[in-house]
């Protein structure tokens, strides 16, 4: 089977095929070699010798894994041809952070927002600042927009995910 | 002085472990208190006798003097040890615990009073002949005043909380023209935070070190200074790697900066162990900051390079015996780092994580120590801080303890929520950092490129391998092979997945 791998951000995607005890990755053939450490996350990988333990974390939706290796921790994705090819005729990838609402990234309290609606942000303009575990957070604007709604108010007490505020803008979409 | 043999632990965490450690070592016994979200924490489990304290929220529990100090008694206690945060620098607490006939382990009450408040703890200093940033002694009375006084010292300048610390109630004002609206807010935020909104103003120093000393005094009236700790790594005046001793002092400097210190405990008849905080210019000229008049944080590096159990001191000179570090010692031997692994993430604003600790291996082997307060299993919680460990190695010279470091940190793994590791491991392996070229800008200076989300490329191959099969393992699980092919024993599904490829061939 052929997956289709991103790692992180980065902009290439590679082409693995998974074939018995061997994969190619981007046409070069390795063999490989995947164990499970009995009673932890940690996978233990022999890639045509090499030894690295990676620990691997689900994360939200099929074929997504946040992995840890030599202290890096670092999201994936993997999808089969079958999945790529529908997501290319829907013309749209699964992106991180497509909403344009953004949302407390932990529970906390609202101490300051920084925008009213209708007005125009720039990216990385400060949006709300939530205070949590001793801390102030600002939340930025991701990009360049214009507020739609501010969905909370100082003092406000937030639950992680709720949303703050919504920023709308022109190229979101695609 | 009365005899010690148990002790209450006011803390949490790392820090609460740390103590208890100290007085098993010492062959006294530890009582623990815990909120409601920390029954069981590890510093819970450690100690011979743990005390319920109240909700999670730290206001209703380890802030509950009351709480702490009934605590203490009913369980026979002779002393408290606050650690640090929390109560540890409140003198109504110290008082209280002297009260309740027991031993406050820190200093007098009355040497918490005069180094909390900054402006007297600047008037101090200058009586005592220590080096103050420059800057007012008294709070301004309005920002009409300020401007006189930052026009003075020339810009830019730093308003900050009388009753400050921690960064709160503190504003940068480069120019005249913002000095009104950022009074106000300075103000505002000490008011919020300290329930007294005075402000003072201190020139503002370009790119400084900071540089600390460790002293300890006790009861027979010896004070030591146990040398530095360089903590210039910082964000928002939250240290983030600390190391002893630091590159940029000579042994006369060291030597210099020691007197300071010294003289600055002794001018308020100090007892215990505690920090002088310098602003150290590229000159060697060094500045009084503040004093912290309880256990730091970073105290380990300090105590692997000086040979010193900082904790044990405190509780031996707590019960009134003098302290066993002697002048010969007083020379550091080696490089010491500390990394604060923090459930902070690098990679987005150092925004804290809430969640369970999922997996944890801790890094072992030679010069390393993990002085942990969460294990594998435990919530980090949005209650309190988001300090996980103190990774802290020694070497034989700088060099090696980078070495150390970087190994170590490449040995520990954390799998349930993001980390601090990969920053500490990034400035391990930064060019200026390797150099010791520090101040307190470093962050901001390099933090930027040093985060930019790029993966290792060694790891890009081996990742997107092991994604693929975990891929084919997951899509194996979905969809059932065949009965006839179903294996009866599944070690790891990927693994049988590739078995049973291979036999089909």
């Amino acid at each position: 089977m052929k997956y289709f791998v991103r790692i992180a951000d980065l902009p290439q995607i590679l082409e693995v095929e998974v074939e018995g005890g061997r994969v190619s990755v981007a046409g070069a053939p390795y063999e490989a070699h995947l164990a499970a450490v009995p009673g932890t996350p940690l996978y233990h990988l022999l890639l045509a010798g090499e030894s690295w333990t990676v620990a691997a974390q689900p994360g939200e939706g099929i074929g997504r894994w946040t992995l840890g290796v030599v202290g890096e921790r670092i999201e994936v994705e993997a999808v089969d041809e079958r999945t790529r090819h529908v997501q290319e005729l829907t013309g749209r990838r699964p992106v991180r952070a497509a909403s344009g609402t953004i949302q407390a990234p932990m529970p906390g309290l609202v101490v300051r927002v920084a925008v009213t609606e209708g007005q125009r942000v720039e990216a990385g303009a400060e949006l709300v600042v939530v205070e949590a575990m001793k801390m102030e957070n600002q939340l930025r604007a991701p990009r360049a927009g214009v507020v739609a709604k501010v969905h909370v108010a100082v003092g406000e007490a937030v639950e992680k995910g709720a949303p703050l505020v919504t920023v709308e803008s022109p190229e979101l979409s695609g | 002085m009365a005899e010690i043999s148990r002790v209450l632990v006011a803390n949490r965490g790392e820090i609460a472990l740390r103590i208890i450690r100290a007085c098993h070592e010492e062959r006294l016994e530890a009582v623990a208190v815990y909120s409601q979200a920390d029954r069981l924490s590890p510093h819970v489990r450690a100690a011979e006798l743990a005390v319920p304290i109240g909700p999670a929220p730290a206001v209703d529990s380890y802030l509950n003097m009351g709480r702490l100090i009934e605590a203490a008694r009913s369980t026979g206690c002779q002393a408290i040890h606050p650690g640090y945060g929390f109560l540890s620098e409140r003198a109504p607490f110290a008082d209280a615990v002297a009260r309740a006939g027991l031993v406050f382990i820190g200093p007098p009450a009355a040497a918490i009073v005069a180094m909390g408040d900054k402006t007297e703890a600047r008037r101090r200093m200058q009586a005592a002949g220590v080096p103050i940033v420059p800057g007012t002694t008294q709070a301004v009375s309005d920002a009409k005043r300020a401007r006189y006084e930052a026009t003075r010292l020339g810009f830019p300048v730093l308003l900050k909380a009388v009753a400050g610390g921690g960064g709160k109630g503190m504003r940068l004002v480069h120019e005249p023209a913002e000095l009104e609206a950022a009074f106000q807010a300075a103000q505002g935020e000490a008011l919020r935070a300290f329930g007294a909104g005075d402000v003072y103003v201190e020139k503002y120093l370009q790119r400084p070190r900071h540089v600390e000393i460790q002293v300890l005094a006790d009861t027979h009236g010896r004070v030591v200074a146990l040398g530095e700790r360089e903590c210039s790594i910082q964000r928002r005046h939250q240290k983030l790697i600390e190391e002893a001793p630091s590159v940029a002092l000579s042994p006369a400097l060291r030597r210099r900066m020691s007197e300071a210190a010294t003289a600055a405990a002794g001018s308020v008849g100090y007892v215990g162990a505690g920090t002088i905080e310098f602003l150290l210019g590229p000159g060697g000229e060094f500045h009084f900051l503040e004093m912290n008049t309880r256990l730091q944080v970073e105290h380990p590096v300090t105590e692997l390079v000086y040979g010193v159990d900082i904790v044990r001191e405190q509780l031996r000179i707590a019960a009134g015996k003098p302290m066993r570090v002697h002048a010969g010692t007083l020379n550091p031997r080696g490089h010491a780092i500390e990394c604060r692994i923090t459930s902070e993430d690098p990679f987005n604003d150092f925004l804290p994580a809430t969640g369970v600790l999922r997996y944890l291996r801790v890094p072992s082997g030679p010069g390393v120590r993990w002085d942990g307060g969460v294990e594998q299993g435990n919530e980090v919680t949005l209650f309190y801080d988001p300090l996980i460990a103190k990774l802290i190695v020694w070497g034989d010279t700088r060099e090696i303890a980078i070495q150390r470091m970087r190994r170590a940190l490449r040995e520990l793994v954390i799998v349930g929520l993001p980390t601090s590791q990969a920053f500490h491991l990034r400035v391990m392996e930064e060019p200026t950092f390797q150099r010791g070229e520090l101040d307190i800008t470093y962050l901001e200076r390099v933090g930027p490129a040093l985060l930019a989300p790029e993966p290792r490329a060694e790891v890009v191959r081996p990742l997107a391998v092991v994604a693929a099969l975990l891929a084919e393992e997951q899509r194996a699980a979905a969809v059932p092979p065949p009965l006839s092919d179903r294996p009866t024993v599944r070690p790891s599904g990927w693994v049988d997945a590739a078995v049973r490829e291979g036999l089909r061939e």
